[in-house]
């Protein structure tokens, strides 16, 4: 079990420092400010460190930490960690680089050893050559960006899993400027023996954590198969959205045979996602919109979706775009067609992609939707409202966001413009309804929200 | 023998690649449908054979020595009486004894041709990572041009197989394609599993390839099996 790492009574910074700027210290204050738990500072040459008594060794602390984190050089850390073993800690990130990861004899040396005493006494190991947790409901942050370089979201619910430190940085501070909440992230670098399959078994029962979100580059030998098992069970409960780094092909198995040679690395990752019912996006773009979606909308019962817009020629785009993606955009029924007629100008078109044109304002919008949405024929409603029309003033989006809950489907926006479209956004993601700048990316991220639904269904 | 038995064997000579019969054996204890083969020495005990096997014929020579078969004559197809398959066997042990006088020679393999039906591939690999793993596609440029294929981890199930027919682009021409009647995509999804379980069970297969397997309209035939072994 890996919970300890997320839920310490107790955790020992070994290599912790007063400097300002060095790991130790950034690490240290990251623990004042957020950790609720008891901190033990240890480095040999200091008494006291931020007020806290400092350690001159694992052996002197007066207890067993439920966590260590390891600052310290390379060269240092088997020591360390035999002592950490005998003093009973079962859980431990190592930050420090220097292992594997260098290609060097001695590396690779070092990093044995690890693995060896690990082992030995049962310790589970993050990293080494990591920035291991960031844990916004306990406090553990073990990233040693400092808060003025990279900001911490909120709390939330969308976890993170990543093989590079720096993307997970990245992402982390670009939720924080996007307030999009999150529970817990890890970046296991080396992964000398916590690795993917690991933590996901660990998000399964993590009920902080509503939706996954998950960077790979490749997995451990011969860990596919349990990779696939813990996935499929953790996609049961919530959805993980899966970006595989590295996919150009290896090709230079291919003279054994036929089948070896095309067997690129990226064609069974690409089978091993699909059949562990992960979502994959191909990009980072995606993987924010699908996530977006994922964190703020209900599962489709089908795959039929009706387009309300006020622009005609946005309608056909999005109707291409959700082609594209395999939805069906059914016509609309004679009898929706005749209430619409019965409510609508004239010069409107009824015909899905319903367009209620330039003149438009928030009311024609929900006179229709109130129409569409209750229907048990619509799976989904995509709303595009270019705010440039002058009928548009606000009340549209309050309307949206209260009609999502009321209907329990998905509704999803296309704005696109400048300042007004903007502020539309903001309003409306405020309130659940997720906008996308361009009918593609909308498409795509509703796609993902449908394939799993179908996998959801599978697994009910 | 059984499939353990012919690796076995096959490893104790030193050998990584099954000869064609031994790997046909293995297929066939797995229930993949393939010809009947039999390894004949001469021309006579061909001629015997003939006429049970039924026609048209084709011999293929059967050496650990030899890969490229009709470099050196080992290869004849479609002979259609015991006097042609007698003359057959004796002109290709001739012929190969002469091109490659260094070849150990098991003998001639005979069997009666498969008619043809749509040429697919079924192909298996073992993965440093996902373990064993399963491919399909259609023969010919959709695999060596377009690499149309699709992969599975094992253990596959029917449904998995079926799955990965759709998958591929060209999934129409196993519809049925101008004129030509679809062909049993069950057979062939049964073959996939039967890979995938022949891999399964025997973990000193690096991989297989059964190219082509023949799909028709109410059944699937594997015509050529290649099983490479683990180096020890």
């Amino acid at each position: 079990m890996i919970d300890k790492f997320f839920n310490p009574g107790s955790v020992a910074i070994i290599g912790a420092s007063d400097k300002p700027g060095k790991v130790g210290r950034v690490i240290l204050e990251n623990f004042l400010k957020k950790f609720n738990g008891r901190i033990y500072p240890v480095n040999p040459n200091y008494d006291e460190i931020m007020g806290l008594k400092c350690y001159k060794s694992v052996s002197e602390l007066p207890e067993a930490p439920d966590l260590a984190v390891v600052v310290i050089p390379a060269p240092g850390v088997p020591a360390v960690l035999e002592e950490l073993g005998a003093k009973g800690t079962r859980a431990v990130i190592i930050i420090s680089g220097g292992f594997r990861e260098t290609n060097t004899p001695q590396g690779e040396m070092l990093e044995k050893q690890v693995k060896e005493i690990a082992g030995k006494y049962g310790i589970r190991v993050i990293g080494p050559n990591c920035i291991g947790i960031f844990d916004n409901w306990s406090g553990v942050d073990t990233f040693f960006l400092p808060e003025e370089k990279m900001k911490r979201p909120p709390k939330g619910h969308v976890g993170f899993i990543s093989q590079s430190g720096a993307f997970a940085s990245a992402i982390i501070d670009w939720m924080a400027y996007n307030n999009i909440g999150v529970s817990r992230a890890v970046s296991y670098g080396n992964k000398v023996d916590v690795d993917d399959v690991d933590l996901l078994r660990f998000f399964i029962e993590d009920e902080k954590t509503r939706i996954v979100l998950m960077y790979l580059e490749g997995l451990k030998t011969s860990r596919g198969k349990e990779f696939i098992k813990a996935a499929r069970e953790l996609v049961k409960v919530k959805p993980v959205v899966i970006y595989k780094a590295g996919k150009t092909s290896r090709g230079s198995m291919a003279a054994a045979s036929h089948t070896a040679a095309l067997a690129g690395d990226y064609s069974l990752y690409k089978s091993a996602i699909k059949q562990a019912g992960l979502i994959e996006a191909e990009s980072f773009d995606e993987i924010m919109d699908i996530a977006k979606v994922f964190l703020t909308q209900p599962l489709m019962n089908g795959n039929r979706v009706y387009v309300v817009t006020d622009a005609g020629g946005v309608g056909v785009m999005l109707t291409d775009a959700l082609a594209t993606q395999g939805f069906e955009m059914p016509r609309t029924p004679p009898d929706l067609r005749e209430e619409l007629r019965s409510i609508l100008p004239a010069h409107c078109i009824v015909e899905n992609p319903i367009d209620l044109t330039g003149d438009t304002d928030d009311e024609r919008y929900m006179k229709v939707l109130e129409k569409i949405l209750p229907r048990s024929d619509v799976d989904a409603v995509v709303v595009v409202a270019l705010p440039q029309v002058p009928g548009i003033k606000g009340s549209l989006a309050d309307y949206l966001i209260e009609a999502k809950s009321k209907y329990g489907k998905p509704i999803i926006a296309v704005a696109i413009g400048g300042e007004e479209a903007r502020k539309i956004s903001m309003k409306l993601e405020s309130g659940g309804i997720p906008v996308f700048e361009s009918p593609e990316r909308a498409a795509k991220a509703l796609k993902a929200l449908y394939t799993y639904s179908m996998i959801r269904r599978r697994c009910d | 023998m059984t499939p353990r038995e012919i690796i076995k064997n096959a490893l104790n000579e030193g050998r990584t690649k099954l000869l064609e019969h031994e790997a046909f054996q293995v297929i066939k204890y797995y229930g993949i449908n393939s010809p009947d083969v039999v390894v004949v020495t001469s021309g006579e005990e061909a001629r015997s054979l003939a006429d049970k096997i039924g026609y048209p014929v084709a011999l293929k020579i059967v050496s650990p020595d030899i890969s490229h078969k009709s470099d050196v004559g080992g290869v004849k197809l479609n002979l259609k009486n015991p006097e042609e398959v007698a003359r057959g066997v004796d002109e290709m042990l001739k012929t190969v004894r002469s091109k490659a006088p260094n070849a150990r020679l098991v003998g001639v393999l005979m069997y009666r041709m498969a008619p043809q039906g749509l040429e697919v591939i079924i192909g298996g690999v073992r993965d440093g990572i996902f373990g064993p793993v399963v491919m399909f596609g259609l023969g010919g440029i959709f695999v060596e041009v377009l690499k149309d294929v699709s992969f599975r981890v094992s253990p596959i199930r029917k449904e998995d197989a079926l799955e990965m027919l759709r998958e591929i682009k060209s999934y129409k021409i196993l519809e049925g394609f101008r004129g030509q009647p679809p062909v049993n995509k069950d057979a062939i999804a049964e073959m996939i599993v039967k890979t995938s379980r022949l891999l399964e069970e025997n973990p000193e297969i690096e991989s297989i390839d059964l190219n082509p397997v023949m799909a028709y309209p109410d059944s699937a035939m594997a015509v050529d099996a290649r099983i490479i072994l683990k180096r020890q």
